[in-house]
């Protein structure tokens, strides 16, 4: 389920972790923030397939959601090798940042899913 | 719960499955055409020269650190200097920029251009669904709503009784319009001309204000405190020259 490897390039370091003082690259942290914002994309809409073929409904359609994202940001801090510093700006980033940002896609693939499983 | 509709695999195949793959296929199209569309923009030298000028401010704000106390002082004073510091423009010209930015006549037609692209096919699609995909059930949405969303969400159907679950299909062509943003961002890369919601923040925060953005760039600047931090240079080089011996 770690298919977040197609669509995330390798991260660049964005920090040098020599120095105390943290001295970003701004161009690479943008860069890596976008591959956040793809996997989390790209695992919401297949965590919503799944969501709906396996029949879930309301509320734990939305727990299988936030626990596809926290699975995300797990895989995200594993391939950064748990040094966020040297990715990230902070903690929250990874996170964080883009959580409910694929809650509608999540949405379109879980009603689409679950339509033509369950319905038709 | 309520009954379980079992619905006509018909609706399936010829309402859901065409009508997603139709938003698709035009918001494919529609980013290719604002690619084709898009006019060269001469960018005006004034304006250039004023963003040039904030991301200098910004990034002597950001390494503000790294330069001794006297030579950011020297700079700093060059930027917000009252009489010719860069970033100090006085109130009357205010106004000016915005009178430009609308009189200008290529931006205006640009920005009518990206309008239009927006909201012709939007609209077109809209009028197509509601024509002939109206007043049957089309999907069922798995969580449930109060009745309040019945309106909304039932907008063809008549019976009162039926779960608020099973929508029309215009919610389900609201659903997708916006559910696919996220597909389009994944096809076609960054900076496609299918993100509306980016597109309507745009508009609402309408003219690059280059003075609001020059005072606050001149405010933060005034903020910022000095911290030496290349003192204990000596030591950190000592130390990291210690580790590699």
């Amino acid at each position: 389920m770690m298919g977040h490897n197609d669509s995330s390039v390798a991260e660049k370091k964005s920090s040098d972790p020599t120095n105390d003082i943290p001295n970003f690259n701004s161009e690479n942290l943008q860069s890596n923030m976008k591959t956040i914002y793809y996997s989390r994309t790209f695992l919401s809409i297949i965590g919503g397939v799944i969501a709906g073929i396996s029949g879930f409904t309301s509320l734990t359609g939305f727990i299988f959601y936030f626990l596809v994202m926290a699975i995300t940001s797990v895989g995200l801090i594993a391939k950064a090798g748990f040094s966020i510093h040297s990715y990230f700006d902070s903690w929250n980033r990874v996170v964080l940042d883009g959580f409910f940002s694929g809650l509608m896609s999540f949405v379109l693939f879980w009603t689409f899913a679950y339509d033509i499983v369950h319905i038709f | 719960m309520a009954e379980d509709l079992v619905l006509d695999t018909a609706i399936r195949d010829w309402v859901l499955i065409p009508l997603s793959v139709v938003m698709v296929l035009i918001g494919v199209l529609r980013h290719f055409v604002a690619k084709l569309m898009r006019s060269n923009q001469v960018p005006d030298a004034k304006i250039v020269k004023e963003g040039q000028v904030v991301v200098r401010a910004r990034n002597l704000r950001a390494s503000a650190n790294f330069i001794p106390p006297k030579s950011f002082r020297a700079r700093r004073l060059y930027f917000s200097n009252e009489e010719n510091g860069l970033l100090y423009v006085p109130k009357g010209q205010a106004q000016n920029a915005q009178a430009q930015m609308f009189s200008d006549p290529n931006m205006a037609m640009d920005m009518m251009k990206k309008n239009l692209s927006m909201i012709i096919p939007q609209t077109l699609t809209f009028a197509w669904v509601n024509f002939f995909f109206s007043g049957f059930v089309a999907a069922k949405i798995p969580f449930p709503l109060t009745q309040r969303f019945r309106s909304m969400l039932q907008n063809g159907i008549d019976l009162s009784t039926v779960d608020v679950s099973y929508v029309s299909s215009r919610s389900w062509y609201f659903l997708n319009l916006f559910g696919l943003r996220g597909l389009f961002s994944l096809i076609l890369g960054e900076e496609n001309a299918t993100d509306d919601t980016q597109r309507m923040m745009q508009m609402s925060g309408f003219g690059f204000d280059p003075t609001k953005s020059l005072g606050a760039e001149k405010d933060s600047l005034d903020i910022v405190q000095h911290d030496w931090a290349l003192p204990k240079f000596e030591q950190r080089a000592e130390a990291v020259l210690r580790k590699a011996l």
